[in-house]
């Protein structure tokens, strides 16, 4: 059996709760790398990190409007939304942890672990079966690559919130497509179920295209069950491509192959295979950064100091953001264009905090924390 | 195209000589690039010949342009491209105050005056879109019939309504921003239901302050009442799709120039240097229309390469091929020498270069009237500081202006004038920011937390109101070659001669009498002053102005009814030469009160119509079942 059925709307709100938790845990992660970048170098590899944290941002904003949609409540300023980094991701992988980390090769390869595909062509996947270890059951899935390297995933993992069922159990999955094929498989359960009941959120909630729109993808209201799996599958292959494949349905490259492109130096063209890139190169610099320290937290900095009363006060811009975003998706999306400010402030508060050592002994720079307040 | 393409639009001097094209364009910028994409997707083969760097189609080629603006010490229109001697540009701050009688050789431009002129264009892939503003007026119906309707200037072949269609072609491929209801004014009209591709840029706050005093303020001139309303302007600047677009299909904006993945270039952020670089590529530029042609896999793309010479067949007048000089490094004199031929030839290259390759090719028309009629806008600056703050240097240049001057009666006796609101503080008057910072240090020793407050006070209470004159064609005004002036290639250099007539002067001192009327309504505190010693210093009926051009070169190559009056017939073909096109703002009779822009986007529309009928009555194109079969 599967251990995941979402069968109750209680259920499904829970785990669209999860996915804008999700969605959400992996943007200090890439805005941390992004901004260590020395301005002006890394001009490539810039843009690559910044179009995936753009595109985490209308995830985000979909995982909302589909909560919207079936009659949930978005709240980005709930105790625990914001990880406290190095954090299992909420839909329960638990063979790494996000990091809040400078552009680095070890970032990379740790956005490439929370991009990775659920399923591709070039990936043979092996006998899925489901375990049940004590009271955690545990989907577990063995994958060989290629290569023949067997990627397994211990069933072992601390508490996390949103990855609860009940007070017992919790579930885990080997990565944001499976979660998302869950609750697109919940979805078409409770519709059956319930039928267009199911979407019994007000329409004036979903935010439109006019907030937002990018190179790829575009925001569109969710209403009712097709524009609800249009959203996941935009999701889904915005991370990690159509059927595992490079790009997507659209033609745009996913952000686990964006990502590689900066480990291997080139971009992937239409035609490519796995691990050969044949466009144009990308130049990295890696050493064209701010030496920041990586999952750094309020306590590393010098106690007392401007620089501390700097970190925190990013920390009460960052939650007055969300909740800003909160209001947006409760009915007032015309703050979204009035937050477009607040991010260009955001990116000041963290580059300014970014340039200042923290002291003492290294010569690590400090970095925004995201401890909420 | 198929992904082993993907580089190999890009061609050697060598290979593009061997080559026989349907089409050899001169020019990578607007109108090169929308000739050379609709005759791509029409199934033609085109070179498209630039004569400056072809390093721009990444990010980090842009990003290295928007760095070199960074660290200029002279934010002028041309700061963010690299010194090119093989393809020199003119720069802004090399304008000199010009002595009678003696031509000014120091910069590119060879100025005889008597008004020396501070306009520039870019010679780099994209052309001058790469520096533009991106303002995309429409020109008003009666700006087409000067002469039957006010008794001065032209008449154009080519009316509003011939133009309509074609002005919605340019304003989807500019990807325009604009309401439509705002533009209804002085007889422009659009069909039923037209909305632009995207909504307005929204007002600014100063807009907003200046609206809410001015509007409805009356002005009479002529025995005629002008109502001033504050409104929207229409420019190329990503911004919200409006879903309306397309019988309701919307629009898709289109975003950052790359060969490779790049999705940047989404809607404006309001970062105030839209001329010369857009560091997020908001704004248009030409070189999205091009990437759009290479994508057919029918343009090749010969770049570091300047047209020298038009061949002409003695006996047919037809053209038989363009001579070029190839450049491996934009500071070294080396070149190599080539020519290349096509069917059909398509000088692109704008008002002033397209006049000097002609010269240059010994070619002055039946007419004589290659290089004459040069025409710019006159731009009068004027400024003032508003009662309160009013948040300068936030959103895009310009997002209002005051129309309403534009059409009239007064015509007959001065020019029309329109007025654009500058976001951007006094920058181009008085080259704020810095010489605020200039006047609280060293004259008022300010310093720390004063200093930053008294800075912060001045600059958001500044108001640049900018007052675009037209010019009228007139002959003396012109475009000329002289062998004693050569750049390091050895071609000529345009020799400038420009005047600025009284028609426009007296819309000029209209302007600024007006301008200090709408500063006291808005109690704003006059600031204006004219330095008789600026270049650009004009003295007119005892009182002085600093007059400055609007880089909006026209006219050199007019188009007409007739090859005794013009140079180009009403679709850009040369009466002379049966298979050339002169192509862009050389060919307007008149440029009213538009940037030129979308008009002369509107007019390559038309002119890749005629061509691609000329190449159909020719014969079938060249390369089309060689190039489907490539693809």
């Amino acid at each position: 059996m599967s251990l995941h059925h979402i069968t109750t709307i209680a259920g499904l709100h829970r785990h669209l709760e999860a996915a804008m938790q999700l969605e959400h845990a992996t943007i200090p992660p890439y805005l941390t790398a992004l901004y260590s970048i020395r301005p002006g170098t890394n001009a490539e590899a810039f843009n690559i990190i910044r179009v995936v944290a753009v595109e985490e941002m209308l995830h985000l904003t979909l995982a909302g409007n589909l909560l919207n949609a079936v009659g949930g409540k978005p709240n980005l300023t709930a105790k625990g939304f914001v990880p406290d980094f190095p954090a299992f991701l909420p839909d329960g992988e638990s063979d790494f942890k996000a990091s809040l980390q400078p552009f680095s090769k070890a970032a990379i390869q740790n956005f490439l672990q929370i991009e990775r595909p659920a399923k591709s062509a070039h990936h043979e996947a092996l006998e899925v079966e489901p375990v049940a270890t004590g009271n955690v059951a545990v989907l577990e899935r063995h994958r060989q690559r290629q290569g023949a390297a067997t990627l397994a995933r211990p069933p072992a993992a601390a508490g996390l919130r949103a990855a609860r069922v009940d007070d017992d159990t919790e579930e885990h999955f080997f990565s944001i497509g499976e979660f998302y094929k869950a609750i697109e498989e919940g979805l078409e359960a409770l519709y059956a179920e319930h039928g267009d009941a199911l979407f019994c959120g007000d329409p004036r909630l979903q935010v439109t295209g006019e907030y937002y729109y990018s190179g790829g993808g575009e925001l569109a209201p969710v209403t009712d069950l097709a524009s609800a799996k249009a959203a996941i599958r935009l999701i889904s292959e915005q991370g990690e491509g159509y059927e595992g494949g490079i790009f997507d349905h659209e033609g745009e490259i996913s952000h686990y192959y964006r990502f590689e492109q900066l480990l291997l130096g080139r971009y992937y063209q239409r035609g490519d295979d796995y691990g050969k890139p044949t466009g144009g190169t990308v130049p990295v610099d890696w050493d064209a950064i701010y030496p920041i320290k990586a999952n750094c937290k309020l306590g590393d900095y010098p106690a007392g100091s401007d620089l501390y009363r700097a970190g925190e006060a990013f920390n009460r811009e960052y939650a007055a953001f969300l909740g800003l975003l909160t209001r947006a998706f409760r009915g007032e999306p015309e703050v979204l264009i009035q937050a477009v400010g607040d991010m260009f402030r955001l990116k000041d508060m963290i580059t300014q905090l970014m340039r200042q050592p923290l002291g003492g002994t290294g010569s690590l720079h400090a970095a925004p924390t995201f401890e909420m307040p | 195209m198929s992904d082993g393409m993907h580089r190999a639009f890009r061609v050697t001097p060598q290979a593009a000589s061997t080559r026989t094209y349907d089409v050899v364009v001169v020019g990578s910028g607007v109108s090169g690039a929308i000739v050379a994409k609709e005759l791509a997707q029409s199934g033609y083969r085109v070179l498209v010949m630039e004569a400056g760097p072809g390093e721009e189609m990444s990010l980090a080629d842009y990003q290295r342009s928007v760095e070199r603006f960074y660290g200029a010490v002279s934010k002028d229109n041309n700061a963010p491209y690299a010194e090119n001697r093989n393809a020199p540009m003119p720069r802004g701050p090399e304008t000199r105050k010009l002595l009678p009688g003696v031509p000014d050789a120091s910069g590119y431009l060879v100025q005889k005056g008597p008004y020396e002129i501070d306009s520039t264009y870019t010679r780099v892939l994209g052309g001058t879109t790469r520096h533009w503003e991106a303002k995309a007026l429409r020109m008003l119906p009666e700006d087409f019939e000067l002469r039957s309707r006010f008794g001065q200037g032209l008449d154009w072949p080519v009316t509003y309504d011939d133009l309509r269609p074609h002005y919605q072609k340019a304003e989807r491929e500019l990807g325009v921003a604009g309401d439509v209801a705002d533009q209804a004014y002085c007889g422009i009209d659009f069909e039923p239901g037209y909305v632009l591709p995207m909504h307005r840029m929204p007002p600014s706050y100063l807009d907003q302050l200046i609206a809410r005093d001015l509007d409805g303020a009356e002005v009479t001139l002529d025995g005629e009442t002008y109502t001033l309303v504050v409104r929207s302007t229409p420019q190329a600047r990503n911004g919200v799709p409006n879903p309306a677009y397309d019988g309701g299909r919307g629009y898709v904006p289109t975003g950052a120039v790359s060969l490779d993945q790049a999705e940047l270039g989404l809607r404006c952020q309001g970062n105030t240097n839209c001329v010369p670089i857009c560091p997020v590529q908001a704004k248009y530029d030409a070189r999205r229309t091009l990437k759009a042609g290479i994508d057919t896999g029918r343009i090749d793309l010969l770049t570091q390469t300047v047209a020298s010479r038009v061949e002409i067949d003695p006996e047919t007048g037809r053209v038989t091929a363009i001579d070029f000089k190839s450049y491996h490094d934009p500071l070294s004199p080396e070149h190599e020498t080539g020519s290349v031929k096509a069917k059909i030839f398509v000088l692109a290259a704008n008002a002033v270069e397209n006049a000097r390759l002609m010269l240059a090719s010994n070619l002055h028309g039946s007419s004589d009237l290659v290089g004459r009629n040069l025409m710019d806008h006159a731009y009068l600056l004027t400024w003032a500081l508003m009662p309160e703050p009013a948040g300068a240097y936030r959103g895009p240049l310009c997002t209002s202006g005051i129309e309403d001057l534009r059409g009239g009666g007064f015509r007959r006796r001065q020019a029309a004038v329109r007025f654009s609101i500058h976001n951007d503080g006094w920058g181009w008057a008085t080259g704020s920011p810095y010489t605020d910072l200039d006047l609280l240090v060293d004259a008022q020793n300010r310093f720390g937390a004063d200093l930053r407050r008294a800075l912060v006070e001045r600059v958001s209470r500044q108001l640049l109101l900018d007052c675009m004159i037209e010019v009228l064609p007139d002959e003396s005004n012109r475009v000329t070659v002289d062998p004693q002036y050569l750049d390091q290639l050895g071609n000529p250099r345009p020799v400038i001669a420009f005047g600025i007539p009284a028609y426009t002067m007296e819309a000029a001192a209209f302007a600024r009498r007006l301008s200090k009327r709408i500063f006291q309504r808005i109690g704003a505190e006059d600031h204006t002053a004219y330095d008789p010693g600026a270049y650009g210093w004009v003295n007119y009926q005892g009182e002085g102005y600093v007059i400055r051009g609007g880089n909006h070169w026209a006219g050199t190559h007019l188009m007409g009814a007739s090859a005794r009056t013009s140079v180009v017939d009403a679709r850009q073909r040369a009466w002379d030469y049966p298979n050339l096109y002169l192509v862009g703002a050389g060919s307007m009779p008149s440029i009213g009160t538009s940037n030129t822009t979308l008009t002369l986007a509107a007019l390559c529309y038309r002119s890749a119509e005629t061509i691609a009928a000329d190449l159909r009555d020719e014969s079938s194109p060249l390369s089309l079942v060689a190039a489907e079969g490539a693809a």
